[in-house]
């Protein structure tokens, strides 16, 4: 088995994620990983709060992370996999994680990021961090709420 | 008279949208401020409006938020956290506004617990409703 849907999204929880996501997927467990976040006890409560009552957050660190996601892939309990940046998606593939699709909801815009679509944007590291992802078999898309279409990361890298 | 301020935080016009509506209701609310989270609104910069209505003196704030888990609540929630004069609700509906807006006194603990209770006793089914009234 491997794991259905990974989120890459700056804010981690936020409401599209508790009044969409988790709902579309039938989610009761969100998993983050993050390595500063983990590190950060106050920012750790902040997020757990977030959630809605009998839905557990965990905030791991990439190396917990990894293991734990690893376990959670072979049972069968829907979960949704949080992370900031693509980076942090990459590390946990090449620890073996099995990620089916990575979704991008959430990536600001800055200077030196090219916009990809809406709020999704991505510097030139982020960019062949996620050709790596697609080389490695993870489909990448945008699907910003659950509701919309997914768009393939690769119809609009080819574009720009 | 009222001695805490009152922020109504949420998602997009919906903040702005219940001040005015819990006016027509009350008149005008004095101390009230309404800090929507636009789409392409960075959570900084929203923080810092959200700061800027909370207030840097040390008045008591009762933060109303629209939607637990949403980005305005998980903003005010850790500016809670860290300050012990800013109280931070989430689901807030009209009936939980007006009874904000209409509070005498202090934001103690009977009170918070008043502004849950009444949001929570707004929400009703009619047929229910009736007949629990009924029995």
């Amino acid at each position: 088995m491997s794991l259905r849907l990974v989120r890459i999204d700056d804010r981690l929880i936020h409401g599209q994620v508790v009044a969409g996501w988790l709902r579309a997927l039938g989610a009761q467990r969100i998993v983050i990983v993050d390595d500063a976040t983990a590190r950060d006890e106050f920012l750790r409560e902040v997020l757990t709060l977030a959630a809605p009552q009998g839905v557990p957050v965990e905030v791991h660190g990439v190396a917990d992370g990894a293991a734990r996601l690893i376990t959670l892939a072979g049972t069968p309990e829907p979960i949704i996999v949080l992370a900031r940046m693509p980076r942090t998606l990459l590390a946990l593939r090449h620890a073996g994680v099995p990620i089916e699709v990575v979704d991008l909801g959430g990536m600001g815009a800055g200077p030196g990021r090219r916009r990809l679509h809406k709020t999704i944007s991505a510097s030139p590291d982020e960019l062949r961090e996620l050709r790596e992802l697609e080389q490695m078999g993870t489909r990448v898309e945008i699907q910003i709420v659950a509701d919309d279409r997914p768009i393939p990361f690769r119809s609009l890298d080819q574009s720009n | 008279m009222r001695s805490f301020r009152i922020v109504i935080a949420g998602h997009g016009t919906l903040p702005a949208a219940m001040l005015a509506t819990a006016e027509l209701i009350c008149g005008q609310i004095p101390d009230l401020a309404a800090v929507g989270l636009e789409p392409t609104e960075t959570p900084d910069h929203y923080a810092e409006g959200l700061r800027a209505a909370i207030g840097h003196d040390h008045r008591p704030v009762v933060v109303l938020c629209d939607l637990l888990g949403g980005t305005p609540f998980n903003i005010a929630s850790a500016i809670a956290r860290r300050s012990p004069r800013v109280i931070c609700i989430a689901g807030a509906n009209l009936a939980m506004v007006v009874e904000a807006a209409l509070a005498a006194g202090t934001l103690d603990d009977a009170l918070v617990e008043r502004l849950i209770e009444v949001g929570r006793g707004g929400i009703v089914e009619t047929e229910r409703h009736r007949a629990r009234r009924a029995s």
